[in-house]
């Protein structure tokens, strides 16, 4: 009964989400992202393989994966996800453990595992791109000495106005404790700690007033742009994408930027399991993981990929270098944090509830 | 006169083709009856796959917690022997590696984000020790063995928090969802400090949609009596005023508000523009508490307006004339003549409005900012980002409860039968 009960509601689904007749559906956030992944392996694949490719959106968690899973009823072939969600998607059987032989070495014969910047954390994981929450402003927006740490972020005296901040946990408590002096190897260990964790409230406590909080990656530019906020966080690639895109002139904060990982699993009963095993051996090659970052300015996690972009510049599609709006460049990472997705699993429900309790005081 | 009814009785009366009229009577009812009761059987399908059976595992899933027990059978069996305050014994620690190295890697994975709920490390703790179990020599002691794989083992804490899922029905999602959660020996214990977020989200779910309908009703009265009452012309027009915004889209909507209301948005820089607020005093009127209120009251204005619309349609115009021919003035003979007409229509309104509003998480998420957020934005949370379904679930059945003893609230002062949607 629970069965036909999930079917029908699958059916609805699909009916609903009009998923017509295609030979594999990709699971993206939309917008710039997945238009980037459209143009540098969509399209190529379709014209490879004559297959087409149906091209869905969500709002990131692994709730509709779980339940199609558990359904039976899989119709989404391949998710791009976070590095929270292909852990416990792959703890919890919902992504398939991709075969070792279908990834694509370097040119000169390196496995991709030798070949990552970071390592992949299982063996569901395909690797897709790094990409970073950072602080950024409108350039005017400060008069005199320009802002230009995660330490000036927190500094609501010496530069006024709101401050845009993100609905959760991840990545602000970070932010605080390095703004409060803490050294980047010692913030898990102190976040840990609950007097840690009471230091990184207290800084929170210091902009307190001033937060206007947002949940969706578009809202922080049009908090900046509007002038609701002096200074707000946001994903890199929606900042570096406007100015590159759009002629925006805003200015990036790479100074105690949080670096997150995204990669691309495989849904357990995938109607579809060869064309995905092959989408993905070629998403995450390094030609094509290069071919990425000609669309949009998140960073490939293959170094191979970033030497084939530094050898290929002006490398973006309007004729201008892209290197220098990419989060995991080498310039950028002496005063990067690193997530540790790991930790996260372990402690992220706990204080999101305390951020939660902190953002409704 | 009774001999001649005495015979009608006696003789059957016979159809055509023999069978006595009786009978073709009942057969013939009886397959009305049927076709009428297959007919009713689409909608009772619909209605039991739809809406009783998710409830029903709604209620189950709130209410579960038999997963620990069955992916670790052997620690479960023996927990209650321990003390519960030394370190367990070697018994313990040889039944937690035997669940732990002969069940599924996949149930184990699911296992763990459960017992994170209950302990935050559990997730780690087990999947850092099931890796290097493999080197264990199973021969020896394991206490020692796994306390050196991971000293997290010799944490008292962690063995404690077993206690909490040791039953397989658990009312521990409903205390979570009130701010409360068990001790090591199940006693209810309040949250720390700083950790309590569900009660005010409930607290402000119940202010919010209290303070949108009293909002809905004060704004809706007088347009639904224009409405009811200004001849078809104008009315047809205001109707049409009163129907576009609610066949906008709702985001559309809500953008709307977005640009109206924000800092730097028409309004303040109207008012700055005239004068009557100074530049550094824009009012704050978006993403928080104030925009969930304005927004939630536009969009659920048409709820209210068109079962008073309905209603007060209904009320003959002479009624009022009546009293005031009888000598009352035109207020009084509104407060005492007009209005208790117009009460099933208030009530209709109120209770859709209030319903609809507890609910609402799409607007509160766009414009709610950090105060304005409600306990649907948390049951959203948890579906989809924690993945926390149990607690998820306990809130969606708080939920339904609470609407249901509204109802039986509103039934005993008002009376159900009073309700008219039209």
């Amino acid at each position: 009964m629970l069965k036909t009960y999930k079917t029908a509601l699958a059916v609805l689904a699909v009916t609903a989400s009009g998923a017509m007749a295609s030979d594999l559906t990709v699971t993206s956030w939309g917008g710039g992202y997945t238009a980037s992944q459209q143009k540098a392996y969509g399209e190529p694949w379709e014209a490879n393989t004559g297959k087409s490719i149906h091209w869905e959106n969500y709002n990131g968690g692994l709730g509709e994966v779980r339940t199609q899973v558990e359904s039976g009823n899989v119709t989404w072939d391949i998710v791009d996800v976070l590095p929270d969600q292909i852990r416990t998607g792959c703890d919890e059987g919902l992504f398939i453990e991709i075969p070792d032989d279908i990834l694509v070495p370097t040119a000169d014969g390196k496995s991709m595992d030798e070949d990552l910047m970071v390592p992949r954390p299982n063996k569901c994981a395909v690797p897709q791109i790094w990409w970073s929450y950072q602080a950024f402003y409108n350039d005017g927006t400060f008069s005199g000495q320009q802002p230009d740490t995660m330490m000036d972020f927190f500094d609501v005296a010496k530069y006024p106005g709101k401050r845009g901040v993100h609905t959760w946990a991840n990545a602000i408590l970070e932010m605080a404790l390095f703004a409060d002096g803490v050294a980047k190897e010692d913030i898990y260990s102190t976040l840990e700690t609950e007097a840690g964790a009471d230091r990184a409230f207290a800084k929170l406590d210091t902009i307190k007033d001033h937060v206007v909080f947002w949940s969706a990656g578009a809202k922080p530019l049009e908090l900046v742009s509007s002038g609701e906020v002096s200074m707000s966080l946001a994903y890199n690639g929606r900042v570096g994408g406007a100015n590159l895109n759009d002629g925006t002139n805003f200015v990036s904060i790479w100074h105690g930027q949080v670096l997150e990982e995204e990669w691309l699993g495989i849904v357990s009963g995938s109607p579809n399991m060869d064309a995905a095993l092959d989408f993905v051996a070629f998403a995450s090659s390094p030609t094509a993981q290069a071919e990425q970052a000609r669309w949009i300015n998140y960073g490939p996690m293959r170094t191979s990929a970033l030497d084939i972009i530094s050898a290929g510049e002006p490398w973006f599609n309007t004729g201008v270098n892209i290197l220098e709006h990419m989060p995991n460049r080498e310039e950028v990472m002496g005063d990067s944090i690193v997530a540790d997705p790991d930790w996260w699993a372990d402690n992220g429900d706990e204080l999101q509830e305390r951020y939660q309790a902190w953002m409704g005081q | 006169m009774s001999d001649a009814s005495v015979n009608v009785k006696k003789r059957q009366m016979m159809t055509a083709d023999g069978i006595p009229l009786k009978r073709s009577l009942r057969i013939s009812l009886r397959r009305e009856k049927l076709r009428g009761l297959a007919l009713l059987a689409v909608p009772a399908l619909f209605v039991i796959m739809l809406f009783i059976w998710p409830i029903y595992t709604l209620f189950q899933k709130s209410i579960d917690d038999s997963f620990v027990n069955d992916v670790l059978p052997r620690t479960m069996a023996i927990y209650e022997k321990w003390d519960g305050e030394d370190l367990p014994g070697e018994v313990h620690f040889e039944a937690m590696f035997l669940d732990l190295t002969t069940a599924e890697k996949l149930e184990i994975g699911k296992v763990s984000t459960r017992m994170n709920y209950a302990k935050s490390g559990w997730k780690s703790l087990i999947k850092k020790s099931n890796r290097k179990f493999k080197k264990f020599d199973p021969q020896k002691a394991l206490l020692p063995q796994m306390i050196k794989a991971d000293k997290r083992w010799g944490d008292i804490e962690f063995w404690k928090s077993l206690g909490i899922m040791k039953d397989r029905r658990t009312a521990g999602y409903y205390w979570n969802a009130v701010d409360r959660t068990y001790d090591s020996k199940k006693n209810v214990i309040m949250q720390p400090e700083n950790r309590r977020v569900y009660v005010m989200f409930w607290k402000r779910t119940l202010l919010v949609s209290a303070i949108v309908t009293v909002a809905c009703l004060i704004l809706a009265y007088p347009v639904a009596y224009l409405l009811a009452t200004l001849p078809l012309r104008v009315s047809n027009l205001l109707m049409i005023c009163v129907l576009m915004p609610f066949w906008t889209s709702l985001l559309v909507r809500i953008v709307a508000w977005m640009i109206m209301l924000q800092q730097q948005g028409v309004l303040n820089d109207s008012l700055v523009g005239l004068g009557i607020i100074a530049e550094e005093n824009r009012l704050p009127l978006m993403y928080n508490f104030n925009g969930t209120l304005i927004v939630m009251t536009q969009v659920l204005l048409p709820f209210m307006i068109l079962p008073l619309y309905s209603v007060m349609r209904g009320i003959p115009p002479t009624y009022m004339k009546a009293a005031q021919n009888l000598g009352a003035t035109p207020s009084w003979a509104f407060l005492r003549v007009y209005m208790p007409q117009t009460v099933p229509g208030v009530g209709a309104g109120v209770i859709l409005v209030f319903i609809v509003a507890v609910g609402y998480f799409i607007t509160p998420e766009l414009v709610g900012g950090k105060d304005g957020q409600m306990i649907g934005n948390q049951i959203a949370y948890h579906l989809r980002k924690s993945l926390n379904w149990g607690l998820a679930s306990a809130m969606g059945v708080m939920l339904l409860v609470a609407i249901l003893v509204l109802y039986w609230v509103y039934d005993k002062i008002v009376g159900i039968d009073n309700m008219r949607l039209g």
